[in-house]
């Protein structure tokens, strides 16, 4: 079990080198900076001062060791638009992005995954039917379609709920949340479901496929060979068998459901990290992407380890293995 | 003895995307009160679905069909909703599976999987259901219980597994445990254990028991009165003296007549003809057979087989500072040594993990050995990575796997000599005829593809593929291992007359003793990796030397009768 | 949108190779059997003609600009314009006619979908079977950079890789591929290191028949069934991600009539009750992108041997 947390913990470093690497090179290659922070009719000193201030004018590699270096000290640089250090620009953002998030995979997970265990488990019954044609629709509807939709439903043609922004928000640890309010929940319920419904599906579709492979294994057979009553079967065997995937599943969604934030944000105005990416690549703001695209590949990489080692715990033969 | 178990008619159909299958067809017998009865077939005969039927768990699509009637003590079962047949299920009928990899879930601790078996019958503590798991690990002879029930069945042997599954079966002391093909995929030492005990545990706690097996003579040792299925119908019933002693219907006969250890060594087999094969055409081809006998054609040399995880470079890494495990390897083939006279057939036997397969893999030249040499005629099979020449082919087990299939039968059998220039693109048919004709399979269907063929035809069109290579040495990996007694015999057969009309030099792979003793001039016996024994075969089989040789011929099931 | 996200769930399954000629009537029987799975084809093709012969049905042509009345703009489903024209789903902000802009946006969707998912699977086809076939460091490497690039949900990749290049079909084109070419290549390689343990190459191997045929008679060839359904699966999630991507203003240049970019043009006026130039784009999106996906999951269900009865 050591040597694997440690071989994970390893590969994980290597990833992010070379994630660093590719988004530096990725970023800092294609588009000038210098034509976003100095105004075209510059004198040539001064373009030449700001090219210096930046450390534009060094080579490529170095530029890279200073970017590593001063990244390690938690040190982003400043943002070329917002003028202010990205580090504190980010952790504005994020307490909005995680929140979304959060709930929206939390609500995913609670609604998708018993009804993609029913459908499973009972592929031919109507209302199995119905939930899988359901779960086809809520993966084929383009998030930010289904977001203009809720906005036009709720916000325009019934004015019950806010179309945009974060409402009032209450303080946890000196970070300002929207859910510890009524008028928050009030601007989250939207959002949520707007991020929530494509992740939904796609729980349910996994958690149905998982549960109709497991239903044809021996062991299932065994066990109602033994007559062990269905519903046991089915909160012991399955939930079981098939929660070892949906961990996984989880992990990555809640990942991808960060990036994801991206769209619904833009839609509803949520002052989030995915609005902070649409603007800075909008506005070739350097700093700001490359931080924004190595803190997600951060968060990935802690991600999948959390994962793994998830996986790890519950699988016995994993866990087992160094014994 | 009072009958327990009364079969009445018993049909069960499955609705298919090709209509109606009559997988059990109006089968009638009784089970009697503390005997073993043995339910005896080929694939397809419909003797696991009988078993399904009885406990009520067939497929969705499956259905026992009005008219039937299975009464257990008296009581109809056929008709009882789901709840009533749920309540028997584990406590009057009780079921045992064939493969112990499968039956047990990978997650789930032995005793929470015991205690829920108890549980779905009756109410129990903590406490009361670890001492019960105890006791039936105990039952089953399973060392350390104590220990072994808050294992995971990983940890476990395929032979401990099925322990365990008949350790369940039997918590509730049940009236009737169906047991389908509970040693099958056990290796023959654990398989005479399991059968010994079963007969043991069977008397000791007065249960019924039906045995369904395809092997005669496992079931011919463990039960009183056998019935013979075939196509959904049993075509004979009675003790097994009766039935096996003196066969009255033809089809039991020709299993027995397909039986190797009942015919003398070398001889042909009069196997029960289930699928039509035209004659073996083999004139032209007898004449490129080679003659010499060399006394070492084949020589295996100190061939040693490591094969390791693969750990990569942080592995290693973690290795070096202590902090991993020892890599984890696998020595798979410990210095092997033997050779085979051109025109001999070596057998080479072993238990499962023995080794052999990978011998065997690495005389054919798909694997590299980590350390020795393999040289035919000569000539060294590998140098470096690559393979050399087309000296020696390959037939392997499954006949379903072995063939590509996306590719026609043409294609398969003609890839070979085309790619290394043995025939033309022009000659290719005939070529391919040519060999199809000498296994006996109608070159008329060479362009069909493999999934319209029975196992056996494909087996035939493999050793095709195999012989139009003009090897000089073939390897078959457990060639007849997969495929039901009667065609097993028709393969047996072409080998045979294979060898005598091409004078083949053949390294015959198998776990089955009695093929061995049938076919192959010379034994050599490998266990964990080493070779333990070589002898001829007579020699071997009637003077053992080594006490491995000793108790695998012991454990081989004979037809008792 | 990251439905590329799905080819988990098919990942996961083990396809068997199914035999081919009298195969391909037997698939098609079970598959009509399905009427949702076969409304759902009929759908696609009625979609993929109408999208052909855009031209000789659309009542007029987007990309002319002087056939595009300015007064007529943003007016209400049935509208019958100055010039005589009817138009029936009414029109944009440039004044085009809803109906024509949504057919070409269809033509525009079909058409990225497609030479997107063509460019993924075969450069996945071609980089999973030979990583499957040459194992070792060569494996290792690439498929550790497809784990790492799956990490991250293809809409975000596509995202900064649009914005990087500019709009453009090309460059579109590009990032959907640079999003998708991952779940080829994982799927690919999963198939034909399965089948690569099979007897068949084995005794291929043993023959031997070279690396080059084992892999191009052999092996891809019974890789294909999963590839084919992923592919469904990943045509749908790009006429998907390409309207996310045109709605975000990084996809197609505005004078592309294509859907997200008609939804994003509705955006606007959607708070004015004009509900018409966003609705109805992006109920076309979504017909054609659930008929693909209905007609990917039928596939699915026939090739997984497990679910077979």
């Amino acid at each position: 079990m050591t040597s694997f947390v440690f071989k994970r913990l390893s590969q994980a470093v290597i990833v992010l080198i070379v994630m660093s690497i590719l988004v530096f090179t990725g970023v800092y290659v294609i588009g000038n900076p210098v034509d976003v922070l100095i105004s075209p009719d510059a004198t040539q000193a001064i373009r030449e001062q700001v090219i210096a201030e930046y450390g534009l004018d060094q080579p490529l590699w170095k530029q890279y060791l200073d970017f590593v270096g001063s990244m390690s000290t938690g040190d982003f640089g400043r943002s070329f638009v917002f003028n202010m250090p990205v580090g504190e620009l980010i952790s504005q953002r994020l307490p909005a992005t995680l929140e979304l998030a959060v709930i929206a995979v939390l609500l995913a997970s609670l609604i998708g995954v018993p009804l993609g265990i029913y459908a499973g488990y009972r592929p031919n019954s109507l209302a199995s039917r119905i939930i899988m044609a359901g779960s086809i629709l809520g993966f084929s509807v383009p998030t930010f379609w289904i977001g203009l939709m809720l906005i036009m439903l709720f916000a325009v043609q019934f004015g019950v709920l806010p179309a945009g922004g974060r409402g009032q928000t209450a303080s946890l640890f000196g970070i300002p949340f929207s859910f510890l309010t009524l008028d928050g929940w009030k601007h989250l319920l939207l959002p949520v479901l707007n991020l929530s419904l494509f992740k939904m599906s796609m729980m349910c579709r996994l958690a149905a496929a998982g549960t109709r492979e497991v239903m044809t294994t021996d062991a299932i057979k065994f066990a109602r060979a033994a007559g062990i009553p269905e519903r046991t079967i089915l909160r012991k065997h399955v939930l079981k068998l098939i929660s070892i995937p949906l961990v996984t599943v989880f992990g990555l969604e809640l990942g991808s459901t960060l990036a994801f934030a991206l769209v619904t944000e833009t839609i509803f105005n949520w002052p989030g990290l995915g609005k902070l990416i649409i603007d800075s690549i909008a506005s070739l703001d350097r700093p700001v992407m490359v931080a924004y695209l190595m803190m997600v590949s951060v968060l990935f990489v802690v991600i999948n380890l959390s994962v793994d080692l998830a996986y790890a715990a519950l699988d016995p033969r994993l866990r087992l293995k160094g014994r | 003895m009072t009958e327990l178990l009364k079969v009445e008619n018993l049909r069960t159909y499955f609705e298919t995307e090709r209509g109606t299958v009559k997988s059990v067809d109006g089968i009638s017998f009784e089970v009697r009160k503390g005997e073993i009865f043995g339910l005896v077939g080929e694939s397809g005969s419909g003797k696991s679905i009988t078993g399904f039927s009885l406990i009520g768990l067939l497929d969705a699509n499956g259905k026992v069909q009005p008219g039937s009637s299975i009464k257990l003590a008296g009581r109809e079962i056929v008709g009882l909703p789901d709840q009533e047949l749920r309540r028997i299920r584990g406590r009057e009928i009780a079921m045992v599976f064939q493969d112990p990899m499968m039956t047990l879930n990978p997650v789930l601790k032995i005793v929470d999987q015991i205690a829920m078996a108890i549980r779905a019958h009756e109410k129990a503590s903590d406490q009361e259901v670890r001492r019960r798991a105890v006791e039936a690990l105990a039952r089953v002879r399973i060392v350390e219980p104590e220990k072994k029930i808050d294992q995971y069945p990983h940890q476990f042997s395929g032979g401990m597994r099925q322990r365990v599954a008949i350790a369940i079966a039997l918590l509730h002391k049940p009236k009737l445990v169906i047991a389908d093909e509970p040693t099958t995929a056990l290796d023959v030492s654990v398989q005479a254990d399991i059968l010994k005990e079963m007969k043991a545990l069977v008397a000791e706690l007065g249960v019924s028991m039906i045995w369904i097996s395809h092997d005669l003579a496992t079931v011919s040792q463990i039960s009183q009165r056998i019935a013979v299925m075939r196509r959904g119908e049993i075509v004979e019933t009675g003790t097994v003296a009766e039935v096996l002693g003196q066969p009255q219907h033809p089809y039991t006969q020709g299993l027995l007549d397909a039986l190797p250890s009942r015919a003398r060594p070398g001889e042909l087999l009069a196997s029960a003809t289930t699928e039509s094969s035209g004659p073996i055409v083999l004139d032209d081809l007898a004449k490129t057979a080679p003659k010499a006998a060399d006394g070492a054609f084949v020589q295996v040399d100190d061939v040693d087989m490591v094969f390791e995880r693969a750990v990569g470079r942080v592995g290693r890494f973690t290795q070096k500072f202590g902090i991993g495990q020892p890599s984890h390897a696998v020595h798979a083939v410990k210095g092997a040594k033997l050779t085979i006279a051109q025109g001999e057939v070596l057998g080479l036997v072993g238990e499962s993990g023995s080794g052999k397969s990978t011998l065997g893999r690495i005389i054919c030249g798909i694997y590299t050995p980590t350390a020795g040499n393999v040289t035919v005629g000569g000539r060294k099979v590998r140098e470096g990575q690559r393979k050399l020449g087309t000296g020696v082919q390959m037939i392997f087990q499954d006949p379903y796997a072995s063939l590509d299939p996306r590719r026609t039968i043409f294609q398969s059998v003609a890839d070979g000599p085309l790619a290394h220039g043995l025939t033309t693109r022009r000659d290719a048919r005939a070529y391919v005829n040519r060999w199809l004709k000498a296994v006996a399979f109608d070159p008329a269907l060479a362009d069909r593809y493999p999934h319209q063929f029975s196992g056996g035809q494909r087996q035939r069109i493999a050793i095709a593929r195999a012989l139009a290579m003009q090897p000089e040495l073939i390897v078959c990996d457990e060639p007849v291992a997969s495929l039901d007694v009667s065609i097993q015999a028709q393969v047996i057969n072409l080998l045979i007359e294979l060898r005598r009309t091409l004078n083949l030099t053949l390294l015959f792979i198998s776990h089955d003793l009695s093929v061995v003793r049938h076919l192959c001039d010379r034994v050599v016996v490998m266990h964990h990796g080493k070779i333990v024994e070589e002898a001829n075969v007579a020699q071997l089989f009637e003077a053992p030397q080594q006490p491995y040789t000793k108790m695998l011929l012991d454990a081989v099931p004979k037809l008792a009768v | 949108m990251g439905d590329a996200d799905m080819s988990d769930v098919i990942i996961k399954d083990n396809f068997e190779s199914a035999p081919p000629a009298s195969a391909w009537r037997d698939f098609w029987r079970v598959f009509f059997r399905n009427k949702v799975a076969t409304i759902a084809l009929g759908v696609v093709l009625v979609i993929v003609l109408v999208a052909i012969f855009a031209p000789f049905i659309t009542p007029q042509d987007p990309y002319d600009l002087r056939s595009l009345v300015l007064r007529d703009a943003r007016r209400p489903p049935g509208f019958v314009g100055a010039n005589g024209m009817h138009y029936l789903l009414g029109t944009d902000s440039q004044g085009r006619d809803l109906l024509s802009a949504i057919i070409y946006g269809l033509r525009i969707s079909l058409e990225m979908g497609l030479i997107a998912g063509a460019v993924a699977f075969t450069i996945g086809a071609i980089v999973g079977c030979f990583a499957a076939y040459a194992g070792g460091r060569f494996e290792t490497f690439i498929m550790r950079l497809v784990d790492v690039q799956l990490s991250f949900p293809a809409i975000l990749l596509a995202f900064v890789v649009a914005a990087l290049l500019g709009q453009g079909k090309g460059q579109l084109i590009l990032a959907l591929v640079f999003a998708q070419y991952a779940y080829f290549v994982r799927t690919a390689h999963g198939a034909a290191s399965a089948e690569r343990q099979k007897d068949y190459v084995q005794a291929a191997l043993s023959i031997p028949m070279s690396g080059w045929f084992v892999i191009t008679r052999h092996i891809l060839p019974n890789s294909l069934p999963p590839l084919i359904v992923v592919a469904t699966v990943q045509v749908a999630a790009a006429i998907s991600l390409e309207a996310t991507l045109s709605f975000l203003g990084v996809g197609l240049p505005p004078t592309e009539p294509s859907l997200g970019m008609l939804i994003s043009n509705g955006f606007q006026y959607l708070l004015s009750g004009r509900y018409w130039i966003s609705i109805y784009p992006g109920v076309a999106l979504i017909i054609l992108i659930m008929a693909i996906n209905l007609v990917g999951d039928q596939v699915r269900d026939q090739l997984n041997p497990r679910l077979r009865k």
